[in-house]
């Protein structure tokens, strides 16, 4: 699973159950939430589907993501996984991710492997 | 690894002079890294080892004296201990140490991250209410993140080194300058 997945989508909180997998990846079946090899299971199905569709917000507490709805627009916008956070404040285990250079070209942190990293984050403000 | 949304913006701010820089210098336009690793401010330095540990935890560390008259932090210390590290493998602290030095983020600086990430997606589609809506959501949920406080007083229109900048100062100097990560002497 990449750690840094996030998602921003249009479709407001509830969307229908077939879309699920086009919008984030993850696939509602009978053994749980899943995306390729990994399932979550879903203890109480009353969490995320409700009578108009797939509730994005109880999918985000299964995935244990932050989500956030901005009522108005219908915009839905899901966080980074906690676990990868989490591993790297109590376990010191420093999550993967991708991001693109001032050229757009993507570096990934695992491409360092076996050397010292020194991440440094800094801004124009 | 700038947090900044434009590649333009950090490209004038570092003068593209980028000469002689062998390392990446990466764009976090929609401050993922910065929500992964639970960054609240900059600059916030972090060490990674060879086995992709962190050896050092979000830290609070400058390269140079450009602004010590205004935080008092000598940052020759700062590099050198860096240096240590690098050529000789000292760490600042043990891993129990660094167990726990970053506290976690709350639901609602979780929450408040979403609404500036909602908010740079409205103001970049046109809908400036909308955009200002949740800028406003995101700086009461997470008052003290300075990454979403500070990062969005450009965004907005305002000046980061303005009038605003200097009532967050004081506004986070008064909650106790909380921060996720270690103090600027970089010990635990």
């Amino acid at each position: 699973m990449d750690a840094s997945d996030i998602a921003l989508l249009d479709t407001g909180p509830v969307v229908a159950s077939d879309a699920l997998t086009d919008l984030i990846g993850w696939t509602l079946k009978p053994q749980g939430l899943c995306k390729d090899d990994e399932c979550v299971l879903v203890p109480d199905r009353s969490v995320v589907e409700t009578d108009d569709g797939v509730d994005l917000r109880g999918i985000a507490a299964l995935l244990d993501r932050p989500v956030a709805v901005d009522d108005a627009t219908g915009l839905v916008a899901i966080g980074t996984s906690r676990g990868p956070r989490r591993d790297a404040q109590q376990n010191q285990q420093a999550p993967d991710f991708r991001l693109p250079d001032l050229d757009g070209t993507w570096h990934a942190l695992s491409d360092h492997r076996s050397k010292k990293k020194l991440l440094v984050a800094f801004s124009s403000w | 690894m700038a947090i900044d949304e434009a590649v333009d913006t950090i490209k004038n701010y570092i003068d593209h002079d980028t000469d002689g820089i062998s390392y990446p210098v990466l764009i976090d336009a929609d401050h993922v890294v910065t929500e992964l690793y639970a960054i609240s401010n900059v600059p916030t330095v972090i060490l990674i080892d060879e086995d992709d540990r962190i050896v050092q935890p979000n830290w609070n560390a400058y390269a140079t004296n450009t602004f010590t008259d205004f935080h008092g932090i000598d940052s020759g210390q700062q590099l050198d201990a860096i240096k240590r590290w690098v050529v000789d493998g000292d760490t600042m602290m043990d891993a129990s140490q660094a167990s726990g030095e970053v506290y976690d983020m709350t639901d609602e600086e979780e929450r408040g991250r979403l609404h500036f990430r909602i908010a740079n997606h409205l103001r970049t589609a046109g809908d400036e209410a909308g955009a200002e809506r949740n800028y406003d959501l995101a700086c009461e949920l997470a008052p003290h993140d300075w990454t979403i406080r500070r990062g969005s007083m450009p965004l907005r229109g305002g000046d980061p080194f303005g009038a605003e900048f200097f009532e967050l100062v004081t506004e986070y100097n008064e909650a106790g300058r909380p921060y996720h990560g270690v103090n600027h002497s970089g010990q635990a």
